[in-house]
């Protein structure tokens, strides 16, 4: 790195910051042509101007304070990624821990930021939700300018702020690979940005199906407060069911005809969603129901148990029947894949191919038709508004003549029926075995605890996040072999940090 | 009074049909079998995440070997017909499970020998413990070359297994090195340069891997390794990554095991990469079981696969009625590791009856070194061993306790749902059904 620059970085920058934060609000005349500029945006702007620019920064703002106003935020996050950008192509040699900002100034920040900054909100009162996640992110990304800016400013953190901070976090990162790994698909020019399309691609095809399994999940969880641990189990049997209808179905259709006909996959997802609905119901009035009626003593241990049980009955009992060979349904559509071919600007710059399999797109579509069908029943219908009042307020549900019971045994049904339809319509896709839940669950759990207990938008976000994350971790990793083994561990990442600064996840509400 | 007789009228009944089996087995028996029986331990997977298929293909063959054993009136010790008995245990393809199996075999089973393990993981975390209580052991599926050769190699900071003078582990499977030289032997054959191996996480993945890699590199190819979990359901972020390499590769090997591998070889196929004109798809020997293959692998047609054991055309009337009988259990073709372990108990069996004993495990081993017997995969016999402890310069460790023939070929669909008995061998040219070494994707041979 160059020597001058790192000194201007590490000793000047806050030295002039320092400056400016003390001079400029004492220096500056406080009206000029009219506008009134208050002293903590004066500090902000000493602070930006300083580290930036030194003399040269506060001089501007001394002379032009109606600067401060317009483009203090723009401006300071602005020349904040510039100056971190080079320092990062500043570094020179590549056998330099390329992290450097990323291990430890990055998360430095981010403590300290994640420690003042909310208290600074409490003490002047300011609405603190989100500070903590925003102080993270701008710490991480940006360092001690968003610290400034927040302690000064302490501004209302919306959804923008959270995005605009987790999208610099992730620049950073793909910035350090651009630097130090130049050889990574994801960074090597020209053919980063259709290999990034591809893998973003892959991500929300693949994520968009595992909304539908954690919104089941979400659903249940939102109305009767249990996490259900058959949850994997009934997405397996949802995908056996439609085997065996399938088969059966095209036997009966062949012997009838004399033809050799096989069925369509997509009918066998109806077919899982009725058989398995009416598993999750009877399974909810026997075994679920004497728990909302107080006749059970410790609720939570039971609901883990006999719902852990459930799903054992229901791989052992499968396993018994099906076998232990795996199984796969014939195709939804028959076009292999889906090829937008390569696009040529110029010599040097083009885009493509980018390959999508084609089942995959399909049970993509299906997978949120069915949950904005299940948006458009919570929404529009009555028994789907019920849902809604019971998972809010039992009790006030029941004052209004909602029956609770009726209401748990149909979201533990239907949340149980998504998990099949998801099943059914991943059968084409992968190959079915009786353990195959197990791995599915484990992200279902990750899905709805990142999109917000009990939040079916939220789940259907979270479920492309972790698609996303899974595609990028596995295809950016810098290590082809780490990342493939590691596939499933990026979104735990992703979870960890929204545990620790986001626990009601990203959509969900606060329990009262 | 009346009631006097009804219960004693049941009690009867009850008695006569808690006696039927036995009278059953009098009146078909031919033989008389001593009172104690000789119990044979099998380890196989018979849970996830193990290879539970091949684990029950496994657990079938002990009992099928046991059946004809014991049909043919046992193991005959001191003029006593002893009747195998078999106890299986499920390893989970887990090597702490797999230990945990072995203790129970041992300590509460009380077995006289072991047979079986699929995964090298449990192969190797058990071969000492078997060693260690004296236990003969046939292992006869697990790959990692020092299942053997641990007999007469210091091994994770341990002595050798026959430091104390018997090594009580033999394997008539092949070692990994014996199947990686034959693959790699075939593609220089056919001039690859450019190499992707998918090698799975495993005691059994990652030393194939390097062992083949290493083949490779010596003969100039260059070779790009990707290491994957097994379990793991969704390829294709990692085989988009292949997609992206600059330089299309010329073979993609397969050295995943069980339902894993049908997973990838299909998203392989379905993105495009291979089997391509200019992409060799060389998948793992589970594609043998050809009525799983295609129906989980329907795109995986030209895909190339090593098979282990003796090939179909050759097969004797022992492996054809064996074959038969997996058939009618399974629907399927028998695989190479079902006829390995019913070969294995018989091993076992024959060098119990040979040492005249079923408890002395010196003399057993040293009976099992002398074996020569020709079962469904052909003459068994084991080269190196005490009887001959000095392997020859160059000769390496894995010939230990090995079973040094196992038949090693490559074949290839070249029709789509095409049945593995119909497959073209493609390697060794010995072997060659179709005439060719490779088939290239859209023709026929």
């Amino acid at each position: 790195m160059n020597d001058s620059f790192l000194q201007w970085l590490l000793l000047a920058g806050p030295l002039w910051a320092a400056i400016g934060l003390y001079f400029l609000p004492r220096i500056s005349p406080k009206r000029k042509r009219g506008a009134a500029i208050s002293e903590s945006d004066l500090q902000v702007a000493g602070v930006i101007g300083g580290f930036a620019l030194g003399p040269l920064g506060i001089g501007i703002f001394y002379f032009e304070p109606r600067l401060i106003r317009r483009l203090t935020l723009a401006a300071g996050i602005t020349i904040a990624v510039f100056i971190s950008s080079q320092v990062l192509v500043r570094v020179s040699d590549p056998n330099l821990p390329s992290a450097l900002w990323l291990i430890l100034a990055g998360p430095l920040w981010a403590g300290i930021a994640s420690y003042f900054i909310p208290r600074r909100y409490r003490a002047v009162e300011a609405i603190d939700t989100n500070a903590l996640t925003a102080a993270a992110l701008g710490g991480f990304a940006i360092g001690p300018l968003i610290i400034g800016l927040m302690w000064q400013r302490t501004p209302r953190i919306g959804r923008e702020w959270m995005i605009a901070l987790g999208s610099l976090g992730a620049w950073q990162i793909y910035t350090l690979f651009a630097v130090h790994n130049v050889s990574n698909p994801c960074v090597a020019a020209p053919y980063h940005v259709t290999y990034l399309t591809q893998q973003t691609a892959n991500g929300v095809v693949i994520g968009s199906i595992y909304s539908l399994m954690a919104v089941g999940l979400t659903l249940i969880y939102s109305v009767q407060g249990v996490v259900s641990f058959a949850h994997g189990q009934l997405y397996m049997v949802g995908g056996y069911f439609s085997f065996y209808f399938l088969q059966y179905a095209g036997d009966f259709l062949s012997n009838l005809t004399g033809a050799d006909i096989s069925v369509n996959p997509i009918w066998g997802i109806p077919v899982a969603a009725v058989i398995v609905f009416v598993m999750g119901a009877v399974f909810e009035r026997i075994f679920l129901k004497p728990m909302h009626e107080g006749l059970i003593e410790r609720v939570s241990e039971y609901a883990i148990l006999i719902t852990f049980g459930f799903g054992f009955f229901l791989e052992y009992t499968t396993l018994a029947i099906a076998g232990p060979f795996p199984q796969r349904t014939g195709r939804f559509i028959e076009i292999r894949r889906f090829t937008l071919d390569r696009i040529h600007f110029s010599d040097d710059f083009f885009f493509g191919p980018i390959h999508i399999i084609g089942d995959r797109a399909f049970a993509m579509f299906v997978g949120i038709a069915l949950i904005f069908a299940l948006l458009y029943f919570l929404q529009r219908s009555w028994t789907g508004r019920a849902l809604r009042a019971t998972s809010q307020d039992r009790q006030a549900a029941a004052v209004t003549g909602i029956n609770p019971t009726n209401m748990n045994t149909l979201s533990f049904a239907m949340g149980s029926m998504l998990a099949a339809m998801s099943g059914a319509a991943l059968i084409p896709i992968f190959n079915w075995v009786p353990w195959v839940g197990a791995e599915m669950v484990g992200r279902s759990y990750v899905i709805v605890v990142l999109g917000g207990l009990g939040s079916v938008p939220g789940a259907l976000v979270g479920g492309v996040i972790v698609g996303i994350v899974e595609a990028l971790g596995a295809g950016c990793h810098p290590d082809p072999s780490r990342g493939a083994a590691y596939k499933e561990a990026f979104p735990l990442v992703i979870f960890a940090l929204v545990l620790l600064l986001k626990p009601t996840g990203l959509f969900g509400r606060e329990q009262t | 009074m009346k009631r006097i007789t009804i219960v004693i009228s049941i009690a009867a009944l009850l008695a006569l049909t808690a006696m039927l089996p036995l009278g059953i087995v009098q009146a078909d028996g031919h033989c008389e079998f001593a009172d104690d029986s000789i119990k044979i331990g099998g380890l196989v997977p018979l849970s996830a995440p193990g290879a539970v298929a091949g684990g029950i293909a496994m657990s079938w063959a002990i009992n099928r070997a046991a059946d004809d054993i014991n049909a043919d009136c046992g193991i005959e010790i001191d003029g006593a017909n002893y009747a195998i008995e078999v106890v299986i245990g499920d390893s989970e393809g887990s090597p702490e499970r797999g230990q945990a199996v072995v203790e129970r075999f041992i300590l509460e089973d009380e077995v006289d020998a072991v047979t079986g393990v699929y995964h090298s993981a449990v192969g190797l975390a058990t071969m000492g413990m078997l060693d260690e209580n004296s236990v003969p052991t046939v292992f006869s599926e697990p790959w990692n070359d020092n299942v053997s050769a641990n007999g007469i190699m210091e091994y994770d900071g341990r002595p050798p297994r026959n430091a104390d003078g018997v090594d009580h582990v033999f394997r008539v499977s092949p070692a990994s090195s014996m199947v990686g030289g034959v693959v790699v032997d075939w593609l220089n054959d056919l001039g690859v340069d450019n190499v992707v191996i998918i090698a799975e996480n495993t005691d059994y993945g990652q030393p194939a891997a390097a062992d083949e890699k290493a083949r490779f590199e010596a003969a100039g190819a260059t070779v790009t390794q990707i290491n994957v979990e097994l379990g793991t359901e969704d390829f294709v972020p990692i085989l988009s990554r292949i997609q992206a390499a600059a330089d299309t590769p010329d073979v993609v090997r397969v050295l995943v095991t069980g339902e894993t591998s049908f997973n990838l070889t299909q998203q392989m196929a379905e993105l495009g990469i291979a089997p391509t004109e200019d992409t060799i798809c060389v998948t793992n020997q589970v594609a043998f079981q050809s009525e799983q293959y295609w129906l989980n692998v329907p795109d995986g047609n030209y895909c190339a696969f090593n098979r282990v054991g003796i090939i179909p055309s050759l097969f004797s009337d022992l492996a054809v009625e064996l074959n038969a009988s997996y058939f009618e259990e399974f629907e399927d073709i028998v695989p190479s590791y079902a006829m390995a372990t019913y070969d294995a108990v018989w091993i076992i069996a024959k060098g119990m009856e040979q040492a005249g004993s079923k408890s002395d495990g010196a003399a057993i081993v040293a009976a099992i070194e002398a074996t020569d017997l020709d079962l469904s995969q052909g003459r068994y016999y084991f080269e190196y061993g005490n009887h001959n402890p000095d392997l020859p310069e160059g000769t390496p460790a894995f010939m230990w306790h090995q079973w040094p023939d196992p038949v090693v070929t490559m074949m290839q669909y070249f029709e789509q749902g095409q049945s593995s008995l119909d497959a073209a061998v493609i390697f060794p040219q010995v072997y060659q059904t179709h005439g060719t070494g490779y088939i290239v994707p859209g023709t026929s041979p």
